[in-house]
């Protein structure tokens, strides 16, 4: 009895009041005594990276959708009947979890410099967050504080653009001003630099956007916004802290900054970190060398035909430019082509031979600029490459651009800007004397101006793939651009073998099945005159996806606001044109 | 249907003739001996009576010592020669204890009275006690050691499938160490799940680490009633499992020895014939590219062209399977590799050996086992070979007398090595459906691995990637007795301490492939992980009963008890890749960068106070009641505690006067009911807190993963407990003289508040709309027990059979969910009934290409790479005429041209075991099964939809004769394309009714031919008791399912979980196993 007395007497004394159910977790933090120091509030920060950095993926292939490109299949966006049943739920995640920093990073235990860097970071990805949204929808709600489930503003209406996008600058200058300078060598966290650069980017974007869509009523204020931009641009080439990685090597240079594992931090100001020891790895090389796993991304003769002789002469100005062999047109071209795509003589690292092939593109201009040359990586996703997402070219590229919108760009802008970019990929930079008539018969007709022209044709050349073409397409209004045919080579004849990388032997034939005995190394392309036609019926271009219909009508500069989400909230106005 | 000759139970039998023939030889010598011997025959007789002073039939009338036995006549009359008159009598009958006679005198017109045995003195297991079966008021059910004798498995919960009426175990692969979640009476809860609660000798614990032959009985209380003592952890049911008692007495020593060969119960039948398979993929992927483009690849990395299916057409054997070829400067392959034989054993063997000592005198007592299991694993290189060892010891000492000290300590453990795949742990047989294929060879010429056989699994022929696995479980529990006012008060209190170790490691390292002489490819990785977690639990129950009868009438009882418990599970997971030495995993020979630590765990808390009520007057009327006030950590401040009560009721008709002219064939009928509301405990811990996780960023920041955190979780508004509330309603009948039982329980059990997600809100938000007490179920079953036991005179000697068995069913249906639309995307809705399938209605192939371009736009159902349909492709039905075939707006009330076309929930789930022994022999069957269940496999079931789901996937041999071609339009499959079972979104992986399937089965669990040597016979050996026993598992299974496939287990067609598969490929797991065991028991 005594034993039973005196264990129930110890059990119970143990138990006896509430907090023997009090359990706080050991393994999680509590945010009653979270943000209580600076390492607090760069833990926090962090996220931001880690939940909005863009994946490999996404930061290089978005460009598919763009008027230079030819994929598989076109997104239902372009060739399909689009509805905003098809327009996926919007997410407002990343957003949440910037304002409920901002809510609660304000302690005054906390150094004013730190917590001002840190709120620059939050304002900075917050800027990011509704750029994407503006881009995608134009008019959204915006909101800077965490919702509760009750708050009435979960179903408020879309807030007008220029409001969204004057709180974006704000967000941003607050950025440029407050975040630290110093600059990060392994470009992969933002610094004053950063966001500077990504103010240039921004500014370009609205001021063009409401420039070129005059039906927003907004063409007033585009200049404003090209000021910011130029000056955004201009105070970051004044800095001096980054230039263009130019080594003297015009046939390697360009490629090494995507191909380096370790950021070329000389020239890429923030980029997509991918390492090999850390096992860090993505697929692109994986996926633009395979007939399954990508979408077979090519780019279009059209474009191709842009980039520059060596010697600063057009292409397009030659005599049967257009009817070249592959092994002929690839001749003395912008160093930047061969470093774009599988070009003459392209070997693996193993030394094999490799080139274009037609198992893994539709036009045969192959994309190498984001495949890493070891064979292995075709069939593994171990590709360590980092990813740039803002490079010093770029800023030169904006900064050029937002001046000659503004009509202030002239021969001396020409040299600090463009002239440099040539240079570095081996291209005489001479300014050209007229506007190129082959650029604005194909591209941009209604644009005079030849160093308009120019910078257009620069940017395309020297960021491309670098997912900005589709909205530079948008911000121009040139969205019908995407309506062009996918041209490829030019194919003299069908059932002919061809050589592609002029080492003699032959690479590739067009024909109407594929034969039963086949010529070992040879990719047989099928025409059937259906996805797949050459464009003089036995010769010709190849074009693919002839029996798409794509269009690109007014409405598609902005995506509908999914069904779900107007049922959740009928206050919002579905974009024009779509229902 | 599968009925495969169980050759090595033939072969048993007839092994083992000789030896039972010679040993009926000895003992009929020796009988004759002994006659010779005798120095006065005698002649006894009598008559066997019972209770009421009826003649008992068929009774068996022994004389100890001898192994002479005869049966009693249809007027309870026995005649036996006997060379002594003082024998011993042992009479025996069913229902009946067996009595013991002693002859002395009288040798003529014995009579001997027996006393009804029958169940209604059964003494069950409940909460906190022991109650008579006649007077229970709940729905109990209970199975005692006898069911789990003599099946030699790796773990409890396999051999307890099927044996307790609504324990719904469903294994779904062969994994030694597979368990399932103990489930009770069907779906428990949408919102916060929760299974039966699993209690150890009165704490929880993992039944999986269980020595089966410590087990005496297993009880699972189903309702509300008798469930509520445990509050509210046991809203869905409670299982009991109870270990042997100590012993007492003369110290005994059972032996128990056995050997088993285990077999796969399903071996896929597939085309391994390389260039028919070739063919049959060209021809698969052809017909979906429109039969206008011819592969390049084989699922993009193994070169494919037609000229190359020419070379394997005509491929000269001779030249070996591996070639290398100049012109292309690389091998080519020209095999017919049948991945399954090449990895796996066909016959693996097992052992088993136990013993257990009990013994102990009045003021002492103990009880002492031991087992180790040991199971070779399924692969043949580099085996999964699993062990396990348990001891028990308990021990009793009686202080004086009324107070009692006990221990029960418990250590198990088990380890568990399987191979990996060089790239990770993914699944081996989802990797044969999508790099195995025939064409591709294991090895090159110069003995080097081929790149397809490292993705298909050449590290499980090298062993140089691994997982072992290993498990440690103790557990103490110390308890007193006290009885201080003799029989009225038992006070019990207990402590118990248990600790769980898991600890595995885990390694890969680099394997290297070859695709041309010299060169060599890695693959996978150079990587180590421990992952290791703890758990601690302690927890304390004491409780004090008090039992009263008054004026002969009233029966009381009062149980009143407290129960503290605490549990704390830790975990630490660490791994870096880069192995110094491939065959020495181990931190300190690494050299790797990437490295990443993980810790984290969780504790809970219980306290409660439980009462129990009962009352019975005349066991003709029964009352219960029980209780229990919860406390529980889980739950924020304010809903921290709850107070679960439940009723119960139950008349014994038959004991009523007016029944009494029925008592020679009515032994009881009894009525019940019961009614109570339990809340379910079972959410996460922390779940109401805001919380924020760190975690290691993936981007690399400043040249490191380093640490984030970031927004908490929205807690939920104003959380309580879910509710289960449980009406039972039950009949239990015992009739003639305990031969024929028979119990019969209703019940529909209604889960309110359940914890699901709220009313969506604008996506604007942010956040995951928090969770709330939003939903409602009800789970409506029941559960039919029928039983007979008798015996009958064969040849002089009685022959004793019984036939029991259980068939039961639930179905569950959503009451309210927060789906106004009624969506039927992967959600719930108000009035769903839970497993339904929506699908599109077949109507046949189309006939010609005419028919099927003038069809109905099927256009949402791809096709082809163009989406074409041509003849031979499905038709389906415009069902709401509107000329096109789709799903409309996807709700209940415009689902498109679909409909339910079944139900995928198991439905009248049965279990039955026939058994008979005679001199000596026992035979018995277990047969489990399920009566009716619906099944439309998942697009990626690659055993199942062959090269229809991707080309280059398995090929069935009877789908590869059985697809629609012009000759054969009346086939089983469409016209033969592949990838339309890609997805649900194409023609043949939408769900349809052509293709469902019916998933039913019977299945043989057991078959048992035992054989007791005589009792006489062996004492002179010195063995108390001997038996020999065959048995068979799992050997025959019969199904609906087999109409069309030949390659899936009917038990394993959900998606694969656990160690070795990748959740995708229904199918692609653990093959199940049937085993064949000759086994020895011995007692001393």
């Amino acid at each position: 009895m005594l034993y039973i007395t005196a264990s129930v007497g110890l059990i119970l004394s143990l138990a006896s009041c509430n907090d023997f159910l009090e359990t706080e977790p050991f393994d999680k933090l509590v945010p009653g005594s979270f943000f209580a120091t600076e390492e607090d509030l760069e833990l926090y920060t962090n996220s931001f990276y880690q939940q909005m950095l863009p994946s490999a993926d996404a930061a290089t292939q978005g460009d598919g959708m763009a008027d230079y490109s030819s994929i598989t299949q076109s997104s239902n966006f372009i060739s399909g009947n689009y509805s905003s049943v098809d327009e996926g739920s919007w997410n407002w995640s990343n957003l949440r979890n910037i304002n409920y920093f901002l809510a609660n990073y304000n302690n005054e235990a906390i150094p004013e410099e730190a917590r001002n860097h840190y709120a620059g970071i939050a304002r900075f990805f917050r800027a990011w967050f509704y750029i994407e949204k503006v881009q995608r929808y134009g008019n959204v709600p915006w909101y800077d504080t965490p919702l509760t489930t009750d708050d009435e503003a979960l179903y408020k209406t879309q807030d007008p653009r220029e409001v969204v996008m004057q709180h974006v600058l704000e967000d941003l200058n607050f950025a440029a001003e407050n975040i630290r300078e110093a600059k990060d060598n392994t470009s992969s966290t933002i610094t004053r630099q950063v966001a500077l650069a990504y103010k240039s980017r921004i500014a370009l974007y609205e001021g063009t956007y409401r420039k070129y869509h005059t039906e927003l009523n907004l063409a007033g204020t585009a200049d404003q916004w090209l000021t910011e931009a130029a000056n955004a641009a201009k105070m970051v080439m004044d800095a001096g802290t980054y230039s263009l990685y130019n080594t003297g090597r015009p046939t390697s240079d360009y490629r090494t900054l995507f191909i380096s594992e370790n950021a070329v931090s000389q020239e890429v100001m923030f980029a997509m970190v991918f390492n090999n020891a850390l096992k860090r790895w993505h697929a692109l090389t994986w996926k633009f060398n395979s007939a399954t796993y990508g979408s077979r991304w090519g780019l279009n003769k059209q474009f191709i035909n842009t980039y520059l002789m060596t010697d600063g002469s057009r292409f397009t100005d030659k005599a049967g430019y257009d009817e070249l062999l592959f092994v002929d047109e690839m001749a003395n071209r912008d160093n930047r082509l061969a470093q774009t795509v599988r070009s003459l003589g392209y070997k693996r690292s193993d030394g094999s031979p490799a080139p274009p092939n037609f198992g893994y593109t539709f036009t045969g201009y192959h994309i190498l600029k984001w495949s890493m040359d070891d064979k292995r990586l075709d069939g593994i996703g171990e590709a360590y490459n980092t990813i740039p997402l803002m490079r010093y070219a770029e800023v030169l590229l904006n900064y050029a651009e937002a001046k000659a919108e503004l009509g202030e760009f002239d021969d001396m802008e020409w040299a600090k800007t463009i002239g440099l970019l040539r240079q570095r990929a081996g291209v005489n930079a001479a300014i050209p004397q007229t506007a190129d008539p082959y650029l604005r018969e194909v591209y941009f007709p209604e644009i005079a101006d030849k160093y308009l022209l120019e910078i257009r044709r620069e940017r395309g050349i020297e960021l491309c793939y670098e997912n900005l073409r589709y909205q530079d397409l948008m911000r121009w209004k040139k969205g019908k651009l995407v309506e062009m045919p996918w041209k490829g080579i030019y194919v003299p004849a069908m059932d002919r073998p061809m050589d592609l990388d002029g080492n003699g032997t032959p690479d590739v034939s067009f024909v109407s099945k594929t034969p039963d005995a086949a010529q070992p190394g040879v990719t047989y392309f099928v025409i059937d005159n259906n996805i797949s036609k050459l464009s003089g019926g036995t010769s010709g271009h190849v074009i693919w996806g002839a029996n798409e219909e794509r269009s690109f009508e007014d409405k598609k500069y902005l995506y509908p606001i999914s069904n779900s989400d107007i049922v959740l909230n009928p206050s919002l106005v579905q974009n024009p044109g779509w229902k | 249907m599968k009925v495969g000759v169980p050759i090595c139970l033939l072969a048993g039998a007839i092994l083992s003739f000789p030896f039972l023939g010679e040993a009926a030889a000895t003992f009929a010598a020796r009988n004759k001996e002994q006659a010779a011997n005798s120095q006065q025959q005698t002649t006894l007789s009598g008559r066997v009576l019972d209770g009421d002073g009826q003649p008992v039939q068929n009774a068996t009338v022994a004389i100890q010592g001898t192994g002479k036995a005869v049966s009693t006549d249809e007027n309870g009359r026995f005649v036996l020669e006997s060379d002594r008159t003082d024998a011993t009598l042992v009479v025996s009958y069913v229902g009946f204890e067996t009595k013991i006679y002693q002859v002395s005198g009288n040798t003529s017109d014995i009579v001997i009275q027996l006393d009804g045995k029958n169940d209604l003195e059964e003494v069950v297991v409940v909460g906190y006690g022991t109650q008579k079966k006649i007077n229970l008021t709940g729905a109990v059910s209970q199975i005692n050691s006898e069911v789990l004798e003599n099946r030699p498995q790796p773990n409890l919960t396999r051999m307890l499938q099927g044996t307790l009426p609504n324990l719904n175990l469903r294994m779904t692969d062969g994994s030694p160490t597979r368990s399932a979640a103990f489930n009770i009476r069907g779906i428990t809860s949408i919102g916060a799940g929760g299974n039966a609660m699993v209690l150890i000798d009165g704490v929880e614990g993992d039944p999986n680490l269980l020595n089966p032959n410590d087990v005496e009985s297993v009880t699972i209380l189903k309702d509300a009633s008798s469930a509520a003592i445990y509050g509210s952890r046991a809203a869905f049911g409670v299982v009991l499992i109870t270990t042997k008692d100590v012993g007492k007495g003369k110290p005994r020593l059972d032996v128990r020895l056995s050997q088993s060969v285990n077999q796969r119960t399903v071996v896929p039948n597939l085309v391994t014939d390389g260039y028919t398979w070739a063919k049959n993929f060209d021809d698969a992927f052809y017909a979906w590219y429109d039969y206008k483009t011819h592969p390049i690849t084989v699922n993009a990395n193994f070169p494919f062209s037609l000229e190359y299916l020419e070379r394997l057409k005509n491929h000269d054997p001779s030249q070996g399977d591996a070639v290398y070829n100049e012109s292309l400067g690389r091998y080519e392959y020209f095999g017919s590799t049948d991945w399954f034989a090449a990895l796996h054993r066909d016959r693996m063997p097992a052992t088993e050996a136990s013993i257990t000592a009990s013994g102990g005198s009045e003021k002492a007592k103990y009880f002492v086992s031991g087992l180790y299991y040991h199971q070779d694993g399924i692969f043949r290189h580099s085996p999964d070979d699993f062990n396990k060892w348990n001891v028990r010891a308990k021990g009793e000492v009686h202080l004086n007398d009324w107070l009692t000290f006990d221990n029960n300590v418990d250590v198990s453990t088990y380890q568990y090595g399987y191979p990996l795949l060089a790239n990770g742990d993914a699944g081996i047989w989802r990797y044969w459906a999508v790099s195995g294929f025939p064409i591709a060879t294991m090895y090159n010429p110069d003995g080097t691995f081929t790149r397809q056989a490292v993705e298909a699994g050449a590290s499980f022929v090298d062993g140089s990637s691994r997982s072992d696995y290993d498990r440690f479980f103790v557990r103490t529990t110390p308890s007193v007795t006290a009885k201080p006012f003799g029989d009225l008060v038992t006070f019990k209190a207990n402590f118990t301490y248990a600790k769980t170790f898991n600890k595995d490691k885990r390694y890969n390292n680099y394997l290297y492939s070859s695709d041309r002489p010299g060169q060599t490819a890695r693959f996978g990785n150079s990587l180590y992980r421990t992952l290791s977690d703890n758990t601690t639990y302690w927890g304390s129950n004491i409780t004090a009963e008090v039992k009263k009868t008054l004026n002969d009438a009233h029966d009381l009882g009062v149980l009143v008890g407290y129960n503290i418990e605490s549990n704390r599970w830790d975990n630490f997971d660490a791994q870096r890749d880069g192995l110094l030495v491939p065959g020495k995993p181990d931190f300190n020979l690494m050299d790797g960068l990437n490295y990443n630590i993980a810790g984290g765990g969780n504790e809970w808390k219980y306290l409660g106070v439980f009462y129990r009520l009962t009352y019975a007057y005349k066991s003709r009327y029964l009352l219960e009641f029980n209780g229990r006030y919860d406390g529980s950590s889980k739950f924020p401040d304010n809903q921290r505690y709850g107070f679960f009560p439940s009723a119960s009721a139950g008349w014994n008709i038959s004991e009523e006067p007016f029944m009494a002219g029925s008592r020679t064939w009515l032994d009881n009928l009894k009525l019940r009911a019961s009614y109570g509301s339990l809340g379910n405990g079972n959410v996460a811990p922390y779940r109401y807190m805001e919380t924020m996780s760190v975690s290691k960023t993936s981007v690399i920041l400043n040249g490191v993963q380093t640490p984030y955190t970031s927004i908490p979780g929205v807690i939920p508004d104003g959380l309580t407990w879910e509710k289960a509330t449980t009406l039972d309603v039950g009949v239990d009948a015992t009739l003639f003289s305990g031969r024929f039982n028979l119990t019969f329980d209703w019940y529909s059990r209604i889960t309110t508040d359940m914890f699901t997600a709220g009313q969506p809100l604008p996506n604007v938000f942010g956040a995951a709309v928090p969770f709330g007490n939003y939903a409602d179920l009800k789970t409506n079953g029941w559960e039919l027990t029928l039983g007979w036991q008798d015996q009958f005179d064969a040849g002089g000697t009685p022959f004793h059979y019984s036939v029991s068995g259980s068939l039961w069913d639930n179905q569950s249906e959503i009451l309210k969910f927060n789906n106004p639309t009624k969506v039927l995307a992967s959600t719930y809705y108000d009035g769903m009934k839970l497993g339904e399938i929506w699908g599109y209605e077949t109507l046949g192939f189309f006939a010609s290409d005419e028919e099927a371009a003038n069809w109905a736009d099927q256009s949402f159902l791809l096709n082809s790479n163009t989406n074409e349909y041509l003849a031979g492709d499905l038709k389906f039905a415009d069902r709401n005429g509107d000329g096109v075939i789709n799903q409309g707006k996807n709700t209940v009330d415009d689902p498109g041209d679909r409909m339910i076309i079944g139900n995928n929930s198991p439905r009248y789930q049965y279990g039955f075991t026939v058994s008979g022994n005679w001199k000596g022999v026992g035979i018995s069957a277990f047969v489990q099964g399920i009566g009716k269940r619906d099944w439309y496999f998942a697009p990626e079931a690659d055993l199942f939809y062959g090269p229809y789901n991707r080309p280059y996937g398995f090929q069935p041999k009877i789908m590869m004769d059985d697809y629609w071609t012009e000759e054969n339009p009346n086939a089983y499959w469409p016209r033969y394309r592949g990838y339309t079972a890609l997805g649900t979104n194409r023609s043949l992986g939408a769900p349809q009714t052509r293709y469902l399937q019916d998933a039913s089965y019977l299945r043989v669990k057991d078959i048992t031919v035992n054989y007791t040597f005589p009792e006489a016979w062996m004492n002179k050996l010195g063995i108390g008791k001997a038996m020999v026993y065959l048995s068979g598992q799992n050997l025959f299974t019969f199904s609906g399912l087999y109409k069309h496939t030949d390659n899936f287990d009917p038990e394993i067609i959900e998606n694969p979980a656990g160690d070795m598969t990748n959740s995708h490929g229904q199918g692609d797991a653990y093959p199940m196993l049937k085993s064949y065991t000759l086994g020895l028991n011995f007692s001393f």
